[in-house]
Formats: structure tokens, sequence, C-alpha cells
């Protein structure tokens, strides 16, 4: 079975030059729930197949490492029949345009690029093919489809034998209208979609030549390093005096968009201190001694405090009221009746309750936050950052500035590691407002120390749970409340009754058998700046669901894989919860020492269960042995990338289930960088296998595709601590496992 | 004050604040080379590795005054066309994902070749911190060293 193409003709366009130009409108997906997507994102790409036989791709989402775009490169390759070396990808700059044209940037979250542009990148493929091969039927006064065969960018006329290339062709289709449509290839005759091909991000990263925003370098450039109020929400008591040797200290401001909690809008929070280099700026820094006013409530900034007010809002908190913004301390309740489920498990044989704990917890991107700014009054703004938000970045430029659109350059570095941090814009607005205020190019760095305590954490969150069995072992009641910072409320959006969408990630819709079931969601008060973390919400809740389930499993005596499969009333959770057991050995004996552990969950529309195995469990540590991945993505377009994808997921659950935990004394963060953050090294990797449920014979349009980057991470820390019980025979409902854990130096 | 540094197999003349300014940017913002990363400045993530007369040294702990004499190689230098061993192992086994611990993971597995280790002994000495989790695909491409 084929599929037409369905884009309608808006959307294309095309050059009056000799390239054959195609733009695409690429309707895409906010992860920041309904509140901004009116105003938010779409992806747009540019086509041009030029007379010299190049083909290039501009892409505008950020490259962090998943090799999405070197991905969709592939599967335009597919569709146009061409090699897939000879796709050139280009980064794409941003646009206020609103719908956005062609060509232009996107944000880069949610899992996003490659299962929202599947099929759009498909279309303009088989659109531009089509358009080319009628180019070709024009030349050769033979209409007939039929009479044409493709073989890597040259149309051929079989009758005939004369063959043209698509460089020969690209000037004639650029005069073509565009069609509606245009027929798709069958599945059966891909060469490329679902094969691990080479991605093309990754010989510039060997040999020192892949430009991160870090390594941006302009002409008469000045370089300055940031330096925070220590306690957050913390601001500028006095302007400190500007030091010999220092080109200038300049305040910064918290504006407008990238307020968090107790970092106000307008709060002075920070100064830069600019010079010839980074090192003498950033020693300058250090020894610059700056009067700070602290904030009334810093007292309050503590790890205890936050416990406590998530203990009590977990036992009371006030419901939902429609209309207007509710306060902290909010109960939602995300779905199911809580009378229901009391009732429920007041008949049950058997109760477990058990209360988790998470921390907030740091990105810790191997690249810390940067961006470089060269202004000129009323004339330009161009700015270079490792973004995973190019639009959200022109729209503070174009505030901050002034200056119209036109004359506002963004430029998408490659990101050293995103992990939805560099989806925010605070140190873009740092960077705006020292370039204006020094009127010539600046990069400016925020040292490790920096990046660590003054981030925009995953939430801490508490989650009381409670569950009831009949006498046979069937789960009757399901009771579930997450109290949780909201990353949205902290924002300024409004949440609806069910509360924040990605705060109940993988917590509400699970395909088990509970009978009654009530998921709630309270909001935490705790003004410490959060944000998106590689899985966000599912990062909290699979973590207490599988974790739960595991009890459930060892109260009603049953193995944890059965108890689950029998439980569970979705045939794809089931296949690949199978497929995972299979991987890690479930179903033969575990060698002596050793003990696994299992979990299962989904985000972002895919599957993914993990089997971990360990063993040397002491007071200080213990070795993860193995960890067996099965994921269900419905296509995957490079299981290569997958694969690399899903052990890279693991290996952040794993640092973060472990080691993984900012604390916070009077407002102050008190993890400053890998050494008191500790992460694993090349030694400590765990054997790792990846499975991937086979892609469909033939995709269907109308089934939704899946993510992946931050699909090996939720399931991780379950599989974990459900693995410890079986070793060490008691229950860890607290993460980190290890929080006081160092690293020593190399 | 002036000093003269040897970087694959240039000499550069640079004028520094005092001779306790890291090696790391001296490199990076005075040279010009951003292929040396930073990524702690304390000598625990090893992003900033580069060899110095055929030792692995962490470029944001040596003081430049100490680099003076000694033959300087980064990740630029290991070839000048990705054709050094493990740049083609790297390349091979699909190992970056971000990359930007890269040139220092790989300046790390040099110096451990030019120590005379092949395969696992490799794997044993590079200690570099890798936050996107590669390190599968380095075992596997340091199998081939």
């Amino acid at each position: 079975m084929n599929h037409p193409a369905s884009n309608s003709r808006r959307n294309f366009l095309k050059s009056a030059g000799s390239a054959l130009v195609l733009g695409l409108f690429l309707p895409t997906f906010s992860r920041f729930g309904d509140a901004e997507a009116a105003t938010n994102t779409q992806i747009n790409t540019w086509l041009t197949v030029g007379s010299d036989d190049s083909i290039t791709l501009t892409i505008g989402s950020s490259d962090m490492g998943q090799g999405a775009n070197s991905g969709l490169a592939q599967v335009l390759a597919e569709e146009l029949v061409v090699d897939f070396a000879r796709v050139r990808t280009v980064q794409g700059a941003p646009t206020l345009v609103s719908p956005a044209p062609i060509g232009t940037a996107i944000n880069t979250v949610g899992s996003g690029v490659t299962r929202n542009n599947f099929w759009k990148m498909r279309d303009a493929g088989a659109i531009a093919r089509e358009m080319l091969v009628q180019a070709a039927m024009n030349a050769q006064a033979d209409q007939t489809r039929s009479n044409y065969t493709l073989a890597n960018g040259v149309v051929t006329h079989s009758p005939t034998g004369v063959a043209r290339t698509y460089g020969a062709l690209a000037g004639a289709a650029a005069l073509l209208t565009p069609p509606a449509s245009a027929q798709l290839l069958p599945d059966s005759a891909f060469q490329l979609i679902g094969k691990t091909l080479p991605r093309t991000d990754i010989p510039n990263k060997v040999d020192g030549s892949a430009k991160y925003g870090l390594d941006i370098r302009l002409p008469n450039m000045v370089y300055a390093v940031i330096k925070h109020c220590p306690t957050l929400g913390g601001t500028l008591a006095s302007t400190p005096v500007k030091p010999a040797g220092v080109m200038a200290v300049i305040p910064t401001k918290v504006v407008a968009g990238t307020a968090r909690g107790v970092e106000a809008v307008g709060n002075v929070n920070a100064v830069a201190v600019v010079g010839t280099n980074t090192w003498d700026a950033w020693q300058a820094a250090k020894r610059l001694t700056v009067s700070w006013k602290l904030p009334s409530n810093a007292a309050s900034l503590n790890d205890a405090k936050f416990l406590s007010d998530a203990t009590a809002l977990a036992g009371n908190a006030p419901t939902f009221v429609a209309g207007g913004l509710n306060p902290p301390g909010t109960l939602y309740t995300v779905e199911g009746s809580r009378s229901a489920v009391s009732t429920a498990l007041a008949g049950a044989s058997k109760t477990v309750e058990a209360t988790y704990t998470l921390p907030y917890v740091a990105h810790a991107c191997m690249e810390v936050l940067n961006c470089t700014v060269d202004y000129v009054a009323g004339t330009k703004c161009v700015v270079y950052a490792p973004t995973q938000s190019a639009k959200n970045v022109l729209s503070l430029v174009a505030t901050l500035t002034g200056l119209s659109a036109d004359k506002i350059t963004i430029n998408t570095t490659y990101l050293g590691g995103g992990l939805g941090r560099k989806a925010e814009t605070d140190f873009i607005s740092q960077a705006v407002q020292v370039g204006m205020a020094l009127q010539r190019p600046v990069k400016l760095m925020w040292p490790r120390e920096e990046d660590f305590t003054h981030d925009q954490y995953r939430p801490m969150g508490l989650i009381k749970a409670m569950a009831g069995l009949d006498a046979s072992g069937q789960i009757v009641g399901w009771s579930y409340r997450n109290v949780s910072p909201s990353i949205l409320a902290q924002r300024g959006l409004a949440l609806g009754a069910s509360g924040d969408s990605q705060g109940i990630e993988a917590a509400n819709g699970l395909p088990y058998n509970f009978g009654q079931r009530v998921t709630e969601y309270v909001t935490h008060p705790s003004p410490i700046p959060v944000g998106f973390w590689r899985s966000v919400g599912a990062s909290l809740n699979t973590f207490a669901v599988e974790c739960l389930i595991d009890e459930l499993a060892a109260a009603a005596g049953q193995d944890p894989y059965q108890f689950r499969r029998a439980r569970l009333t979705n045939p794809r959770w089931i296949a690949v919860l199978d497929a995972a057991a299979q991987l890690g050995g479930w179903h033969t004996p575990v060698a002596a020492g050793r003990a696994r552990g299992i979990a299962i969950g989904g985000a972002f529309n895919s599957i993914v269960a993990e089997v971990v195995e360990i063993s040397n469990v002491t007071s200080t540590g213990l070795t993860v042995n193995r960890v067996s991945v099965a994921i269900d993505c419905y296509l995957a377009v490079n299981p290569g990338a997958v694969e690399a994808q899903i052990t890279g997921g693991v290996v952040h659950g794993l640092n973060a289930a472990l080691y993984g935990r900012q604390s916070f004394v009077n407002g102050a963060a008190q993890k400053k960088n890998f050494s008191s953050s500790r992460m694993i090294r090349l030694q400590e990797m765990p054997a790792i296998a990846v499975t991937i449920i086979p892609n469909p014979a033939v995709a269907d349009r109308t089934q939704t595709i899946g993510g992946v980057g931050e699909l090996g991470v939720p399931t991780f820390a379950p599989a974990l601590a459900n693995a410890y019980f079986k070793l060490a025979g008691k229950r860890m409902r607290s993460l980190p496992f290890f929080p006081n854990a160092t690293m020593g130096g190399l | 004050m002036n000093v003269t540094l040897n970087v694959n197999k240039v000499n550069y003349t640079v004028s520094v604040t005092d001779g306790s300014m890291p090696l790391l940017w001296v490199i990076r913002d005075l040279i010009g080379l951003t292929g040396t990363k930073y990524g702690c400045g304390i000598e625990v993530c090893g992003a900033c590795t580069v060899m110095m007369d055929g030792q692995a040294e962490h470029a944001c702990v040596v003081d430049v005054s100490s680099a003076v004499g000694k033959k300087i190689t980064t990740v630029e230098g290991l070839s000048s066309d990705r054709s050094h061993p493990a740049q083609k192992a790297w390349i091979e086994s699909q190992v970056p994902q971000c990359g930007f611990c890269q040139p220092g993971m790989l300046m790390s597995v040099a110096c451990a070749m030019n120590a005379g280790h092949h395969g696992s002994e490799i794997t044993k000495e590079v200690k570099n911190l890798c936050v996107c989790g590669t390190y599968p695909r380095i075992r596997q491409a340091c199998s081939k060293l």
C-alpha cells in the first residue's frame, strides 16, 4: 500500500533560479503545553536540488548528539532516490513570521525531531522527485510515467536509454507548479529507512573541527565570565568597582520570559566580568567582592523544608478551583476518583503503601552554558548559541535590542549536550545585555560552578502511593499522589484541572489493570528554578509507579515480570516487556551474588522496558553489571542511532539514580562540580544490549511514531531499585542511592 | 610576558598576564585552537586532555610556563585528514553523540597507544567523562586499536 502525500500547495514555494527549491511547512509539537502551542514551534525545511547535482536539506532543529538531522536526511534521500551521502544538511535559522516560512529554526525538545517530521520528509522527497521526473518527461516529450526509472539522482527514459541527472533537470523542474501530493515509495522498496547508516555529524567530531558555542571566535572579541549571587533570588546591592586589569564589570538582570521562581523579573542577580581572555576574566570574577542583597525567604530554601512541605501536602492539600491561577499547594485530580479507590482499598485483602522521594537534579551538560553576541546599536545583533530553541532566542533578542528581525541573526552552533537546559534562554539574555553594554563582540561563559549552581533543575518530588490486592493477587485499587514543583506554573502558565502536563507524564493512563484508580498532582511551593530535564516528569513518575508495582508483586508472592505481564492491558507493552525479559535473561538463573530487576514505562509515545543486573552492594556503592533494554517506537529510521540514544539515556538515568542530586542550604546550591556530583566513567559502564521492536511491514501514517532521545532514562531507576531489593532485601524509595558520592581527579 | 609554545609542530608566541595561566586557555583563546575543550577546570572530566612530550596532560591545570619547550599535540594535530587509527576507529564505530568530550577522549586514547597499550589495555587507562554515555562504542572502537 502506498500513501499519498498530502501537503497543500500553499506550503510550497519555488525559486526562479536554476535550482529546484522546495519549502515545506511542517507543523510540530510543543512540549510546553497548550498555553504556548499557539505561538510556538514550526519545523521548516528547505530542500534545494542544485544544477550542480547538489542536494541540500536545511533543517532548523539543533544537533546535540541525537543524530536526528542526519536521520531526516536519510528519510529524504530515500524518497528522492539518491545515495544518502549526497544529501548535505545545513543548520536553519529562525524567524518571527507566523506561520513561519520555509527554512527556519524551531525548538528541539520532546524527543520530537524525527517522529514529527518523518512523513513530512517523505512527502517532500516524493514531491521533489516527481517534479524532477516531470521535467524529464517534458524534455523527452513522453508523458508515460512508467517509461522512466530512477537511480541515485538520475532519471532514465527506459525506451531510449536517455539519462538525465537531477542537476540537469533542476532548472526546468523549478518552473513547474509543485503537485499537491505525490506517490510515496512502497515500504518494500526501502533502501535507507530502517538501516543503520553513518551519521553526517560524526567526522567533524573526531578532529576538533565541530564548532560548539564555546568555540566561537570573532574579530575583536572579548571574553565575559558570569558571576551570580550564590544565593538564589539574591540581587546586587551595589555595583562593584571595576578592578584593575579588567575591561568591565556589567550587572545583568533577569528579563521577562526567563524568570523562574525566586529568580524574578528585574532581579539583577549576576555580574559579568569582561577581559581579554577567559582565564583572566574568570580569575578577576573569582577575586571580585560583590555585595548582594539576599531574598527574605532565603532561610527557608532548604532540602529539609522542601521535604516537610511535600510531606504535608501529600497528606492534605486544597483542591483545584476552575478559573484563574491556583496557588502553589493545589491538588489536581488527573484521572479517576478518590472515593471509588478508597472503597476499593477498604475491601482489599492486602494493601501496600509507600512514599518515594526524588531530588532536584542538575543537567550538567558537558559544554557549559555560553553565548556569543556581536551587537552594534541600531544596526545589528548577531548571536551564536548552543541552543535548543533558536526561535525563542530570536524573540528574546528582538525584545531586548528593539531591533527588527531582519537586523538579527541567530546562529545555532553544535551543542555539547542539551538535555533540556539549552532550551532555556537565561544565558542568552545575559550575553545580549553584555553585548549591548560593550558594543563589541563578546563571548559569555558560565564556569562549571555557575552551571551547576544556577541551573533550572529537574524538579524534586514526593510521591505517596497506595495499592490493594484481592485474595487472588489482582490489583483492586491504585492511589497515586505526586507532589512536585510545577515547571509550567513556575513559568506563569495557568494549569488546567489535571495539573501540569509535564509533571504527570507517565503517571496517568497506565495500561495496567488497576481496578479503581486515582492519580493526583499537587504543586509544591518551592521557588527553586525548575526546568525540562531529559524525560521530564517521566523520570519521577516511572520510578514511583514501577517500584510500587514491584512491591505489589512481592506482596502477592509473584515473580515481578509475570506479575506485570498478567496485569498489563496493552499488547504492545506486553511485547516490550517480553523482549526486555528475554534479552536480560530473566528466564535463566542469575549468577551467584547478582540480582535482576525489571521495569516498564511509556513516554513520548514510545514504550521501554529495562532489565538491570547488579552485584557488590555496599553502603557506598554497587556494581551495575548489565542493562537490557527493549523499545517500541513504532518506527526506527536509523536503528544504530536509536541504540546510541537509548544507551545514552540509560547512562543519564544511571548517573542520576546512583548519584544525581542538587541540595540547597539557605538558598545556595551545594554541588558545584563533577567532583561532588559523580558520574560513571568508562570502567564502570555496564554491558548494555538494546533491542528494537521491528518496524511495521507497512508504516501507517495515522499511527504515532514514538520518541527516542529521552526514553532510556525513566525505566532505569526503578529497574535498579527493584534489583537492589532482590539482592539487598530492602526497598530503596529515595533517590539517589549514594547522595554523598564524590569523584576523584584523573 | 611572552611565551612560545610548540603546538602541533608549530611555534606560537603569545602574550600572557603571567605564567600561571592554564595551558587550556592559552591554546583556546590566545592560539585559537578550539578542539581542546573546557569541561570542569579541576582535572576531573578530561575534556581538556592534550599530549605533552608523549604524555597525557590535563590542560586546565597545567601552567603555561611549564609547557614551554614541550611538544604539545591537540586533537587538531592527531592527523590532518582524520587518519589517526583512533580517529578512524571512532568514525567506524560511530562513537560521538554530542561530541564535546571526544577530543579529550581521543587524546587520552592516543596517549595510551603512545605508551604501547592496545585494546582493553587502553580502556583501562581512559578515564575521561562522557555525559552522553558513549562508553560501549568507545570500548568497541578501542578493541580495534
